[in-house]
């Protein structure tokens, strides 16, 4: 039944994606930036399913701490793996961006920067995991070190607020403007994308949990 | 200075540089997304991969301790 339903949700996914694609395709060009600025509904799209996935794995690891529930570092190992893919996404897509608007790759800019920094610090929690063999000291280590990490999540939101950046400003909530309709279209295409971020979730979790049966099936063949 | 130097730019050349410009602006649009999509690609295609190998690991792990077991009531 639960596979049945991440197979359902993931295809509406898929259709909606496709669909957007069609409809993104379909759309005039910007006046300034041209075809290139249809990258936003991808680009800023998977920095906010990116960002999201940082927030659940925020929480999920202070859950850990209070409540010793491996679940919640389940959850967390699994939102940061699909988070680093969706911000390497976001990074490379911004990069192809600067190419053309900026004329360079990439700039030591506040906003990139501090996105790199946290595409590193999530990708140091996955390796930290690998580090620790015990268990519950990986669990703590990886919770505590994810916490930290999330400190750095809203410098790369409000970076471009801070400081005076090449990085455009944002476009829903400092005074830009988006045609209603292309809106319309970029928030369906976040909730594809947010879906797709969940069934990728779901299906590493259901791998987290078949790793734990591994780690109880070794213990009990030390056992005997 | 001005007039030689646009003298020398013609109507045709400014629209082809246009076209140009349009046509790389597009061509980039295309490899942002095909990047975006090859790297969720990769990431289903790892995780498919590691569900295999946790999949064999769960069923040699319990082979073994069928034998195990077995061994020791025998």
């Amino acid at each position: 039944m639960r596979n049945k339903i991440l197979f359902g949700v993931g295809a509406f996914a898929m259709i909606l994606l496709a669909r957007n694609i069609y409809v993104i395709a379909g759309l005039p060009e910007e006046v300034n930036q041209g075809a290139i600025f249809k990258i936003i509904f991808f680009h800023a799209t998977m920095a906010m399913t990116a960002l999201t996935c940082s927030f659940v794995a925020f929480v999920s690891s202070v859950l850990f701490l209070i409540t010793r529930k491996f679940v919640y570092d389940e959850m967390a190992v699994a939102v940061t793996e699909v988070g680093l893919a969706f911000l390497a996404a976001n990074l490379i897509t911004g990069s192809i961006w600067g190419r053309i608007i900026w004329g360079i790759w990439w700039t030591w800019d506040a906003r990139l920067t501090s996105a790199l920094v946290c595409w590193l610090l999530y990708a140091g929690y996955l390796m930290l995991r690998r580090a620790i063999d015990e268990p519950t000291q990986r669990a703590t280590f990886a919770a505590v070190f994810s916490i930290f990490a999330f400190i750095d999540v809203p410098i790369v939101i409000f970076s471009i607020k801070w400081w005076r950046t090449q990085h455009p400003q944002p476009v829903f909530w400092a005074g830009g403007s988006f045609p209603p309709d292309w809106a319309a279209i970029f928030w369906l295409n976040l909730l594809a994308l947010m879906m797709v971020a969940a069934v990728f979730t779901a299906v590493r979790l259901r791998q987290e949990a078949a790793q734990r049966e591994i780690d109880s099936l070794r213990r009990m063949a030390h056992a005997l | 200075m001005a007039p030689l130097l646009l003298a020398q730019v013609s109507p045709d050349d400014a629209v082809l540089r246009e076209i140009a410009r349009l046509q790389r602006n597009f061509h980039f649009l295309s490899y942002g997304l095909i990047v975006a999509w090859l790297i969720l690609v990769a990431y289903v295609l790892l995780m498919v991969s590691r569900e295999r190998r946790l999949k064999r690991e769960i069923a040699s792990l319990r082979a073994m301790l069928e034998d195990k077991t077995v061994n020791r009531r025998g």
